[in-house]
């Protein structure tokens, strides 16, 4: 990895009885870094930490090695993409974007090199003396990203900047914000509640929940091998179960939800009686055809009932109705018919697909 | 309205061309009447006066009102509204009995004087009839206009907007001037207008506060329709007037930039 | 949620200071006066030889009984007929997009924007020159109204921004007339508007000098008597008659007050 240029240590913060931030430390390279939680998490206090609108109780922020814990936010030279755009409305698009170089007291020679290189990166040509209520949803995201990027700065966060856009413009979006930071490369600290968002775009990612870092890493790493139950629900679309561990059998525990039986590989914690969250990604189960029934070696297999079937395109996620009454919701390539609607069926897993914890881990 | 309020004034204008002889009013078209204002030293005099005063009386109470209207916009949270009603209550008992209130402080015999009289000290000239007097009155009596304009403006105003400044290195300072000043520049324009005009036009407050020296062309033209009864002359003034009004209103007017003031700028 | 750093908190404490500073500037005369007009010795009331003498004296003042009425009358004819006018403007103005809008409301406003002294002497030209009907009560309600319509109208318009018209289409949908609809839909929620705007024009032609006077000449109202005591000196029996006015309008504005707080009336237009 490369060098570190922000670092957060140890940082906490309260709001009254609120605990917003709870000794966290991130460092950050030059990278797209997602800070991604429910709303209440606290990232967007942390966010608001290393812009130096909040100032934390306890803990440090540097950047690039300089303690700016202290520093007002004009002094940090940071560039920042607020949710709901924030554009100046009484400054056209010329004037928002230049704003940060006007402050900095540039002269107009530097400006204007800046915004031509700024809006060309952006796409915005052409704009210039358009006021901001006179764009549309994508321009105004386009302005915004300029203005957060034109000084260069060394930090550039967003907040939440896709959460006003509908859902074609925000792919857009997705590739063109990728796009920037591997131009720019400068570290984007990219805040969202959205985790597909957060996925799409980031290179390595945090998870925060009720002012604590759940989980730190490779994106990858923390989709397919959460380390806490928060983690493993919150990200990808989860089947959650919970059961006792029966038996423990060749590298694998067997585990009864309610009287469906469930396999696990074995870690050192496990013991029989123990309560455990099972969760598994709907993904990771496959769905076989009426009468075809798979092999149950180092697989979990179920019968159940094919409830109903929401074709998606590329997939499909079939609800399966289970004999104890639980559902489970699988999802896989859109190969069964629907009007096989309430037919009996199989669903299989490979006993390394969930992941398990002890049940009093906490689930939200 | 339109009859009400538009044909009084048309007909001020029309009387201000004719003449008064002993208390009645001769249709006899002449621009006497403004040729005498405007060439009669006494009259300019007063009438420079007048506007120097509503200008002072306008500059302080703008310069004292922003910060308040902010504070209480910005910090006054659940007490917004109790804190800017107090501010605007006193407007409603009328001017004559606040001048008279007015008086018993800032008066030659107010308790400030009387205060420092026992006290063996010497009365403060400043509070004997003077301009001072006066200017402090019409601040007291308008101010509420000021505050109002600036804090209605305010509650529409966008405070995240700030935050947005000084991350892009905005000292404190310079995002006021950069974005909360012109984004409420309407407002403040407004407030401007409110104080200047009944300022201009003041004649109780000069009459009780000012004094002899202290009188403004709002006096002399409510002269004009008491004892001497010269009502074309008072209309000629009140026309005079009006067109001061008019022009400041319309210089103000002419700082404002709508495409500039955000009112357009919708859900941004 | 905003970061309090220690520069940012001695802005805020001068600008509450500013605040406190001002209201004993407005609140301090007012206080003084109340005060005054209890005491005997009320040039230096220290110590105060508390009488009620000048409330007796201003209830015995000539003139006093007929000039009261006569405010009363025109601040309630005032209030009647610029909270008429001023509802129907804005009424008409917000349910109706017009594209003369901005230049209507500059005209309801102008008055707002005209000295008082001119109102009063060009009402009184045209009333006297032109109509050649002596001064009288109506004529003064009809020119207070010019300007308190203007005042009304802005308390009413802010109001009314907040209501959805569309509720009169539902009501009309289900089978109202217009005329019931504003009865049973569009009145029951603007109702608290116009009464702000009905107490806003009663209290400022009530106390009004400048524009009464010119209008009714040798007819008193409270204001003109208090000038002409005024004129004479200063007479105790004014500070009675000031804090008895002053008495009556905190109260209003405490009830208009309670009424804003328990969410009958809204002051912010912010949620449009």
């Amino acid at each position: 990895m490369s060098e570190t240029i922000l670092q957060l240590q140890g940082i906490y913060k309260n709001f009254g009885s609120v605990e917003a931030a709870k000794n966290i430390s991130i460092n950050v390279s030059k990278e797209l870094f997602a800070l991604l939680g429910p709303s209440g998490s606290g990232k967007t206090t942390m966010l608001r930490i290393i812009a130096g609108l909040e100032t934390p109780d306890k803990g440090r922020v540097l950047i690039n090695g300089r303690d700016v814990t202290n520093l007002p936010p004009y002094k940090r030279g940071i560039g920042m993409v607020f949710q709901d755009f924030l554009l100046f409305p009484h400054k056209t698009v010329k004037e928002n974007i230049v704003f940060p170089l006007k402050m900095q007291g540039k002269d107009e020679s530097t400006k204007e090199e800046q915004y031509q290189w700024v809006s060309q990166l952006v796409h915005l040509e052409g704009l210039d003396e358009r006021f901001p209520y006179q764009l549309s949803g994508g321009q105004k995201q386009r302005v915004a990203l300029a203005r957060g990027l034109v000084s260069r700065p060394s930090v550039l966060l967003l907040d939440e900047p896709l959460a006003n856009l509908d859902r074609e413009l925000r792919k857009e979006m997705e590739i063109e914000i990728r796009r920037f930071q591997l131009e720019l490369g400068i570290p984007f600290i990219y805040v969202t509640h959205n985790q597909e968002e957060a996925l799409t775009m980031s290179d390595r990612m945090a998870i925060m929940r009720l002012g604590q870092l759940e989980q730190i890493g490779d994106k990858f790493e923390l989709y397919h091998h959460p380390q806490t139950s928060f983690v493993a629900s919150f990200l990808g679309s989860t089947n959650a179960m919970q059961g006792e561990i029966k038996a423990v059998d060749n590298g694998c525990i067997v585990v009864d939800w309610d009287g469906v039986s469930l396999r696990a590989p074995y870690k050192d914690d496990f013991k029989i009686g123990m309560t455990v969250d099972y969760f598994l990604k709907s993904e990771k189960i496959t769905i076989h055809p009426p009468g075809q029934k798979p092999d149950d070696h180092g697989r979990t297999v179920i019968e159940g009932r094919l409830r109903d079937t929401i074709f998606k395109g590329q997939y499909a996620d079939y609800l399966i109705s289970l004999k104890n009454d639980n559902e489970i919701i699988v999802s896989d390539v859109p190969t069964i018919s629907p009007a096989l609607r309430n037919a009996t069926v199989s669903i299989s897993w490979p006993s390394e697909a969930p992941d398990v914890f002890p049940a009093d881990g906490g689930l939200a | 309205m339109l009859f009400f309020f538009v044909l009084p004034l048309l007909t001020t204008v029309v009387i201000s061309f004719w003449r008064t002889e002993s208390y009645t009013i001769i249709h006899d078209w002449n621009i006497d009447n403004y040729v005498v204002l405007l060439t009669k030293h006494t009259y300019l005099v007063f009438l420079g006066r007048s506007i120097l005063m509503a200008t002072a009386v306008t500059l302080i109470s703008l310069i004292y009102s922003w910060p308040i209207a902010y504070f209480i916009a910005y910090a006054g949270g659940r007490y917004k509204l109790v804190l800017v009603l107090l501010t605007s209550a006193p407007f409603f008992t009328g001017i004559i009995l606040r001048v008279t209130a007015l008086q018993q402080i800032f008066g030659p015999i107010g308790i400030i004087n009387t205060a420092l009289i026992n006290l063996g000290l010497k009365p403060i000239n400043a509070f004997m009839y003077s301009n001072f007097a006066s200017g402090m009155g019409l601040v007291y009596l308008w101010i509420p206009f000021m505050i109002l304009a600036i804090y209605l403006s305010l509650l529409n105003f966008n405070f995240d907007l700030l935050e947005v400044a000084k991350v892009n290195g905005a000292s404190p300072i310079k995002a006021f001037f950069e974005v909360t000043l012109p984004l409420n520049w309407i407002g403040t324009a407004v407030g401007i207008v409110l104080v200047f005009v009944p300022t201009l036009a003041a004649s109780i407050t000069p009459r009780f506060l000012g004094g002899v020296n202290g009188a403004l062309f709002g006096n002399i033209l409510a002269h004009q329709f008491g004892a001497t009864g010269t009502w074309a002359l008072g209309s000629a003034m009140g026309v005079v007037l009006f067109f001061v009004s008019i022009i400041a209103i319309f210089l103000v007017w002419k700082t404002v930039d709508l495409r500039r003031s955000g009112f357009t700028g919708g859900d941004i | 949620m905003n970061a309090v750093n220690p520069g940012r908190k001695l802005a805020l404490a001068g600008q509450a200071l500013l605040l406190i500073l001002l209201y004993l500037f407005l609140y301090f005369p007012i206080f003084y006066i109340m005060y005054l007009s209890f005491v005997e010795n009320t040039v230096w009331p220290f110590p105060p030889e508390y009488t009620l003498e000048h409330y007796i004296n201003l209830l015995t003042l000539d003139n006093f009984h007929q000039g009261l009425v006569n405010s009363l009358i025109i601040g309630i004819g005032t209030g009647l007929l610029s909270t008429l006018f001023a509802t129907m403007a804005a009424i008409g103005l917000l349910k109706y997009q017009s594209r003369w809008r901005g230049l209507l409301m500059i005209f309801y406003l102008a008055p707002l924007f005209v000295a008082h002294i001119l109102i009063g002497i060009s009402s009184l030209i045209f009333n006297k020159a032109i109509l050649g009907l002596p001064g009288n009560l109506l004529s003064a309600i009809i020119a207070n109204a010019t300007y308190a319509t203007a005042f009304a109208f802005l308390v009413i318009v802010a109001q009314l921004a907040r209501y959805d018209w569309r509720l009169d289409d539902v009501a009309m949908v289900f089978g109202a007339t217009p005329a019931k609809t504003f009865r049973e839909v569009t009145l029951p929620n603007i109702w608290p508007a116009i009464f702000g705007g009905f107490f806003v024009g009663f209290i400022l032609a009530f106390n009004n000098l400048e524009i009464s006077f010119y209008n009714l000449g040798a007819i008193p109202t409270l204001p003109t008597i208090a000038w002409g005591t005024l004129r004479h000196g200063i007479k105790p029996e004014l500070y009675a008659l000031a804090s008895i006015v002053n008495a009556f309008i905190f109260l209003i504005l405490i009830i208009l007050y309670f009424l804003l707080k328990m969410g009958f009336l809204k002051l912010d237009i912010k949620d449009r």
